[in-house]
């Protein structure tokens, strides 16, 4: 009697697992989710998203410091300041509306697919027509999927992360960037919606670049990504996120959260290619890309490198760091960000150099065109016990136009009489007798600007993983295309 | 609702307040404006930017009152610090009061004045300039002294003049039973393709704590030149903050080189404007300190005009606990093109417990142009210390020789030889202090 009562318990407990596990929520209730935030908002988010008692507390704590906190204007940009109290914090995954063939797509846009030259297949996956079945994306995203579990690699979503491997997640979120570090990694740390999770074990090289992963299956994460990679003894990773092809976004204020762990003798490699909606010619629209990027090289002679490309948003402030805490352990920055229009760009890095020996490396290069400002700040701290340390920066400029701006805003200090720190900027334009030169060997004038912009910007570049490094210097002679001359 | 926090003025580091007793009436307006800016404009905290990285705990945790009430010592014969050069040529000030006796101005060219403001008070060029240059935003620094001077230097270089002879501008601070503040100030006009040689000293004669906040004005005519030396030698319990500006028009020349060798806290903000297309200017220091003193330099270059060259070399030596802080800012204004303006601080870290926080930065609203700065922070290499050690040096021979070497630099741009010989000294003197 007792049984068959436990065992209708347990079916009923099984069905309404079920229920969740489909999520029988319907769209109609996630629409109903209310605009704006307080802790009911965050404690829903995370009913919505199934999580454990542990995050749920996690991101009401992060709530309530984030509340204490003041927006930050310290940066080089004027911006209309988001309204959080007019944002939706959760939304039901979007859907990109079904369009029939490429004919239907905005020409515009497949513009700057076929300069870009991205494949036909890949151009219909990413205005959202309906791909062929001949294009088997499925099938190559299955066989990655074996080769990463053959060689050990955790690699998925935050939320499934949270679900499947609470004790890696418990053990380093937040704990390169904790929650109150700033104003939006306490809001993202509150409100985050889903991001990457990946996991390297022991001596293992990742098998293939999580590049290539994203290439095929191109995900959508909304507007508060978090991502976490955890690099152990030995491991190394290299990953790249974003995506050459403009994107668009209704979500004006992206507030992601981004964290680097390397252990003993790992390397992790984390490039970026940003190109996001940048705004109009007026400046009106646009997104503000405001992210929290860090890395700790928690071991000895561990390895993390930063690549960016940044060429779209209205506004971005991002400062990838390195924490240099093991003991010869390599931080590298190596950046490019273009602004035109009416862009505003405050980017640059931060080395921390606390470990012996520790080595790292900044290559910025900025060009402003138009009427946008380019803004580098960098910081770059040598604490006392970091003995024999090194750091070598240099930060370029470059000025197209009459109207942009270009700003150097490097905080170098030194605690310790054993190290050294090099740092060198210059700003200055494209040369005419450059140009001269060029043309008088018969090339145009557009095609010899290009030339010398491939050539400023070459050093960054080629530490792009190799299929994107060409198609962003395709995407640098689009975005300046006629801003010179 | 965000409360609203009362923050510490100037004054709550002022024991009584601060009232003007000049007798010129444009001096008592200036008192005037600089009281209203010093009651409203809060006293820096290390959460401002430009006093991110500076301790300014020598002065908050002090009170410093007026000279009358410190009982300060008498003068007494200060003739080593006279200039040869300029025997004939100076102005005395003893602890920021001008000194008649002390100060001896003969034989210079017509219609140059070289005085003090409270006598020339009616002087044209005084009542057009004084106070009109020095525009330091959300300071308290400068409308401290704007606040309290009564008097200070002038001097005027008449259309087409050059004076061969350097003048010497000397600071004296003497003993005293409190801390006191004072407040030297310096007016120079040139006139129209004028040329001089300006030595501002800074001395403290006893090791006493003392408040020193000077302001220089210089009003650059068309085709003018200025070589100025700024050498600060205050007391090691000293404060100054300095607060020197200049404004060029064109073709004119501005050349200041800043020492400094004393204070326990040294803020200095040199400040370089253009005022019209095709100027040149340079923007030099030099800092040697050890113990724990702090050598904080904020300077801007403000180019506005087409068509200027600029130039900063900022060198630091830090010893034992000492603190350098740099920021040198360059600013290009949209249409300001053609600027070619260099920037280079080179610090150079010789112990354990000594920090450099530097900040070089660039603000460019103009394309052709051609800027750039560089900034190290570093010791010496053990090679340069091994060649001259196989030379037959020994070790700490060889590490004072490249010490010196590395600060000779600026020393050499010095006009006046007995200055660059006075510093010499003093550099051999700082590169060879482990040897007594």
């Amino acid at each position: 009697m007792s049984e068959e009562l436990s065992d209708g318990v347990k079916e009923l407990e099984s069905m309404i697992g079920e229920e969740y596990k489909y999520g029988f929520t319907t769209d109609v209730e996630y629409e109903d989710f209310p605009k704006g935030i307080s802790e009911e908002i965050v404690r829903e988010l995370s009913r919505v998203k199934e999580e454990p008692e542990w995050m749920t507390e996690f991101r009401v704590k992060a709530y309530h410091a984030w509340k204490e906190m003041e927006e930050p204007t310290w940066f080089n940009a004027t911006y209309k300041k988001p309204d959080f109290e007019n944002m939706l914090y959760y939304s039901a995954p979007k859907k990109k509306p079904q369009l029939d063939s490429m004919d239907d797509v905005d020409p515009n846009i497949r513009e700057t697919y076929e300069k870009l030259g991205i494949p036909l297949e890949e151009q219909k996956m990413l205005s959202g027509v309906a791909v062929d079945a001949v294009f088997d994306s499925v099938s190559i995203f299955t066989s990655f999927k074996e080769k990463l579990a053959e060689a050990g690699v955790i690699f998925c979503s935050m939320s499934e992360a949270i679900k499947e491997h609470p004790e890696l997640v418990k053990k380093y979120m937040a704990s390169v960037v904790p929650v109150r570090d700033n104003f939006y990694s306490a809001l993202n740390s509150a409100v985050f919606s889903d991001g990457s999770f990946c996991y390297i074990p022991k001596n293992t090289k990742c098998p293939m670049e999580l590049s290539t992963y994203f290439r095929i299956n191109n995900m959508e994460s909304g507007q508060f990504e978090r991502t976490l990679i955890v690099a152990e003894e030995g491991a190394s990773v290299s990953y790249l996120e974003g995506c050459t092809a403009p994107m668009y976004d209704e979500n004006q204020l992206h507030a992601a959260v981004v964290e680097l762990v390397a252990l003993d003798d790992a390397d992790i490699k984390y490039s970026t290619i940003q190109n996001w909606y940048s705004g109009d010619e007026n400046g009106k629209g646009g997104i503000y890309n405001f992210v929290t990027k860090r890395g700790i090289c928690k071991g000895k002679n561990s390895h993390i490198s930063w690549t960016q490309l940044e060429t779209g948003s209205a506004v971005t402030l991002k400062y990838p760091s390195v924490i240099l805490k093991g003991d010869n352990s390599v931080g590298e920055f190596y950046s490019v960000a273009v602004t035109t229009k009416k862009q505003q760009a405050d980017t640059g890095t931060k080395m921390i150099h606390l470990g012996k020996n520790t080595k790292s490396t900044i290559i910025s290069k900025g060009i402003s065109a138009g009427q946008s400002n380019n803004s580098y700040r960098g910081e770059v701290r040598i604490s006392k016990n970091a003995t024999g340390s090194k750091n070598y920066s240099v930060c370029d400029s470059m000025l197209i136009g009459q109207e942009c701006g270009a700003h150097t805003f490097p905080y170098i200090s030194s605690e310790n009489p054993s190290s050294s720190v090099e740092h060198e900027a210059t700003t200055s334009r494209v040369g005419e007798e450059q140009i001269f030169y060029l043309m008088q060997r018969g090339i145009s004038e557009q095609d010899a600007i290009s030339m010398i912009i491939n050539g400023f910007v070459k050093d960054v570049l080629k530490e792009l993983p190799l299929e994107f490094a060409v198609e962003a210097n395709k995407l640098l002679d689009v975005k300046l295309e006629g801003s010179v001359g | 609702m965000s409360e609203v926090i009362q923050r510490d003025t100037m004054l709550s580091y002022i024991t009584g307040s601060v009232e003007s007793s000049a007798e010129s009436v444009a001096i008592r307006a200036i008192n005037e404006r600089g009281r209203e800016d010093l009651e409203k404009t809060p006293f820096p905290t290390r959460k401002d930017e430009d006093w991110r990285f500076v301790d300014l705990k020598s002065i908050t945790k002090s009170q410093f009152c007026k000279l009358e009430e410190a009982n300060a010592a008498a003068v007494g014969d200060i003739s080593e610090h006279y200039l040869p050069e300029a025997m004939n040529c100076r102005l005395v000030f003893v602890n920021g009061v001008y000194n008649e006796e002390l100060s001896s101005v003969e034989d210079l060219p017509n219609n140059v004045i070289v005085g003090n403001l409270a006598a020339n008070a009616d002087n044209n060029s005084v009542k057009e300039h004084l106070g009109t240059i020095t525009n330091y935003d959300d300071d308290v620094f400068a409308p401290f002294n704007d606040a309290a001077f009564t008097d200070g230097a002038f001097i005027y270089v008449p259309e087409e003049t050059v004076v061969r002879t350097p003048i010497h501008i000397l600071n004296v601070f003497t003993d005293a039973e409190k801390a006191f503040y004072a407040t030297p100030r310096l007016l120079y006009v040139g006139e129209m393709f004028s040329k001089s040689t300006i030595i501002e000293e800074h001395i403290g004669l006893a090791d006493n704590q003392y408040l020193n906040v000077p302001v220089t004005e210089f009003k650059m005519f068309t085709g003018s030149n200025v070589h100025h030396a700024r050498i600060q030698r205050d007391s090691k319990k000293a404060s100054h903050v300095s607060r020197p500006i200049a404004i060029l028009d064109k073709n004119a020349e501005y050349h200041s080189y800043t020492i400094c060798l004393g204070a326990k806290l040294f803020r200095n903000d040199p400040r370089v404007i253009q005022n019209a297309e095709e100027v040149n200017f340079t923007v030099d220091g030099l800092v040697l300190i050890d113990g724990d003193q702090i050598a904080d330099t904020h300077s801007i270059m403000d180019h506005r005009f087409a068509h200027a060259g600029s130039h900063q070399l900022h060198k630091v030596v830090v010893n034992d606990s000492a603190h350098s802080v740099f920021n040198g800012k360059i600013f290009v204004a949209k249409d300001a093109q053609k600027i070619d303006s260099f920037q280079e601080n080179r610090n150079l870290l010789l112990s354990e417990n000594g920090k450099v926080n530097t900040k070089p930065q660039l603000e460019i609203f103009a394309d052709d142009v051609l800027c750039s700065h560089g900034a190290t922070i570093g010791q010496l290499q053990d090679e340069e210390v091994f060649y001259l050690q196989s030379r037959g040096l020994t070790e700490q021979k060889s590490r004072e020789l490249l010490v010196y070497a590395f600060a000779l630099e600026s020393v050499e741009s010095m006009e006046v030889e007995s200055v660059e010989k006075l510093l010499l000294n003093e550099v051999i003197e700082y590169t060879n202090r482990d040897e007594k």
